[in-house]
């Protein structure tokens, strides 16, 4: 009110604030705000990568922005080059095992705890840990666990006969690409779990009753009344799991840095060494798009599976 | 010949935790049959139900469908179909589907579904949105799929969940009596809780009311109205609810006098022990109004309801007195009225036990 009254000699003033107060306007504002952010920090960084992906870039043309155009140059480049498909093969083999392990386990965790057991909401909740750590600790944790001569996780597959000698995980051209697969299991499994908990949790319990009486079996009731109805939770879930699995970066860089000899190499490993290490800036950028390309493919199918949800 | 019992629950206890929520249910329900569970919420009359499905386990006792005891068997072997108070369609599955459930899982043809579901289809008059989803449809339409469902498995019997709550009034008295239809059809039996005890009245051959875990009275409908076991029956069945007032009998005991302002006495029609205190019930449409000289309740109106058919009088204040009235009377809010009542309908309880003095 006091407001008002100092403001009455200063329309402009007064219609400014009262936009806010009443909400008019004001809904525009609070998107605004986070849209410029994602505009400046996103949106051109990803158009100035596509257009580097077009362009010859070297390090004495960084600082600038046109340069010498060179159409599909770049790509030609890249799929001749011979570690390419190889990459590409790793690429898909990292990002299909590490999404069906994470989702399997994390569904069959989810099931687990959905039967509410005694302190089953805290154990679930202690499962959220693995998704909070850093990339690069849990790298780090499973250096050690990896390790060839020390680690524990040969030290059980030896004592339990599984093994003879010691598999070197890390160095080993035929483990290393699934020593960070491993990695990146257990640190996706928890966030598969909890939104998959999410789903099971709304699916009424009533229907669970319905087609019991109806004569359902157990794994009756679950292929046609859970899996059905999670589909839309499912298929966000695989949708998110493939984003973050194109975008897991750190494991790779603290378990095997792509090696040995590109032998756990993956595309968005690779787009990171040809720009900053290899100062290849053109190249990486044109890795980048491939990717950009395959994550928006994904971002559409999220949003579809999000929009296809059974309205109860 | 005996009817052979399709359900029996003997001595049904349930304990969940420190909890008694079923006190030695014993009910016996014929071939055929419409039984309806009816009592307050949290009477125990949906654990009865649930426990008869086998959705939940009892704690003691015997459950026997068409003689054989099922406490320990899973409720996809016991042939009992439900409807839910949710309905619980599938949500993901079209009309047509959610009723062919239960023969896709058994793996009826093809041509065996189709039967059937045209058949339940029609019954229900569905016809038309076979192909629908359930968020497509009226809550009437989604309440007849519900009973679809379980009328195309012709199981031995129906459990109904307070299947008509979600309604509105005027779809609730018509689906009363289509259910009932159905049943008599079908000649199903059929177990129906609500906590409605107009649907219990109208739609059963057997009441059982419940209060508590415990089973108050069972019985015909119109025995439960005309000769209530206990006080809390006989207050909860009836619309308007049975009145209550507090009383001694006099010294002949072929009489009772109200503990009301004037303390009006009563004739009984039958000799109770002298001097006893009693609870005296009067049920609403029993009351007159006595426009000759006979002595009876000499109290006031306090307000006057008209409903163009009858017209409820709401008298005294301490306990208030409502009286239901078939033809239209000249009486206005403050006016005096001596209420009466025949003797044979007076009812006296036990003011301790709640127990009905015959």
């Amino acid at each position: 009110m006091r407001s008002r009254r100092l403001l009455n000699g200063y329309p402009k003033m007064k219609r400014l604030l009262s936009s806010v107060t009443d909400g008019k306007g004001f809904d525009i504002l609070l998107v605004s705000l986070p849209l410029l952010f994602l505009l400046a920090f996103s949106g051109l960084p990803l158009l100035y990568n596509v257009l580097m992906s077009f362009q010859e870039v070297d390090i004495f043309s960084l600082g600038r922005l046109i340069r010498p155009f060179i159409g599909l140059d770049n790509y030609r480049e890249l799929f001749a080059a011979p570690e390419f498909w190889p990459i590409m093969w790793n690429t898909m083999l990292f990002v299909v095992c590490s999404i069906a392990g994470q989702f399997t386990l994390g569904l069959a965790l989810a099931l687990f705890f959905d039967t509410g057991f005694r302190g089953s909401s805290f154990l679930r909740g202690l499962f959220l840990v693995s998704w909070v750590m850093p990339g690069l600790v849990v790298g780090a944790i499973w250096n050690w666990i990896l390790s060839g001569d020390f680690g524990v996780l040969n030290y059980l597959l030896t004592s339990s006969g599984l093994i003879s000698e010691n598999i070197f995980w890390r160095s080993d051209v035929d483990y290393s690409l699934w020593a960070v697969v491993l990695a990146n299991i257990w640190l996706g499994t928890s966030f598969n779990m909890i939104l998959l908990s999410v789903g099971l949790a709304g699916i009424p319990k009533d229907l669970y009753e319905a087609s019991e009486l109806d004569g359902a079996n157990i794994l009756q009731r679950f292929s046609t009344i859970t899996l059905p109805m999670m589909r839309s939770t499912i298929g966000a879930v695989i949708s998110l799991g493939l984003i973050f699995t194109l975008q897991q970066f750190d494991l790779f860089a603290a378990i095997t840095s792509g090696g040995p000899a590109n032998s756990s190499n993956v595309a968005q490993y690779w787009a990171w060494e040809l720009s900053f290490r290899q100062y290849d800036f053109a190249k990486g950028a044109t890795v980048s798009t491939l990717m950009i390309i395959t994550v928006m493919i994904a971002a559409v199918l999220y949003v579809r599976s999000t929009r296809h949800e059974v309205r109860i | 010949m005996t009817i052979q019992p399709q359900i029996e629950l003997l001595s049904v206890n349930k304990h969940y935790g420190g909890f008694h929520a079923l006190k030695d249910i014993n009910v016996t329900i014929p071939k055929g049959s419409f039984v309806a569970l009816v009592g307050p919420s949290g009477c125990g009359k949906s654990t009865l139900l649930r426990s008869l499905a086998g959705l939940e386990s009892i704690s003691g006792g015997e459950i026997r469908i068409t003689g054989k005891a099922v406490n320990d068997t899973p409720p996809r072997h016991r042939d009992v179909a439900m409807v839910f108070q949710s309905y619980a369609l599938y949500p993901h599955m079209s009309v047509r589907d959610n009723m062919s459930y239960s023969m896709r899982l058994r793996k009826a043809s093809r041509a065996e579904i189709d039967a059937a579901v045209a058949d339940v289809a029609a019954i229900l008059g569905l016809g038309d949105y076979l192909d629908r989803k359930p968020n497509a449809l009226s809550g009437g339409q989604r309440q007849r799929v519900a009973m679809g469902r379980a009328i195309i498995r012709n199981p031995k019997v129906f459990l109904f969940d307070e299947p008509l709550s979600n309604l509105d009034a005027a779809l609730r008295v018509h689906m009363r009596k289509e259910i009932r239809a159905l049943h008599d059809r079908i000649g199903a039996t059929s177990v129906y809780v609500t906590h409605d005890q107009i649907e219990a009245m109208t739609m059963a051959d057997h009441v059982v009311v419940l209060k508590s875990g415990v089973v108050e009275q069972q019985g015909a409908p119109l025995s439960l109205y005309d000769t209530p076991a206990t006080k809390f029956v006989a207050g909860f069945i009836g619309s308007p609810a049975m009145n209550f007032v507090g009383g001694i009998v006099g010294d002949t005991g072929r009489a009772v006098t109200l503990d009301l302002p004037g303390a009006p006495s009563l004739p009984l029609a039958r000799t109770m022990e002298p001097r006893r205190q009693v609870d005296v019930g009067l049920r609403p449409e029993h009351l007159s109004i006595e426009t000759g000289g006979a002595p009876g309740i000499e109290t006031t109106a306090t307000s006057v309801e008209s409903t163009g058919s009858v017209t409820y009088l709401y008298c005294g204040g301490d306990p208030e007195i409502v009286v239901v009235l078939s033809e239209r009377e000249r009486i206005s809010q403050g006016d005096p009225v001596n209420l009466t009542i025949a003797p044979d309908k007076i009812h006296l309880f036990d003011p301790e036990t709640g127990a009905a003095l015959r």
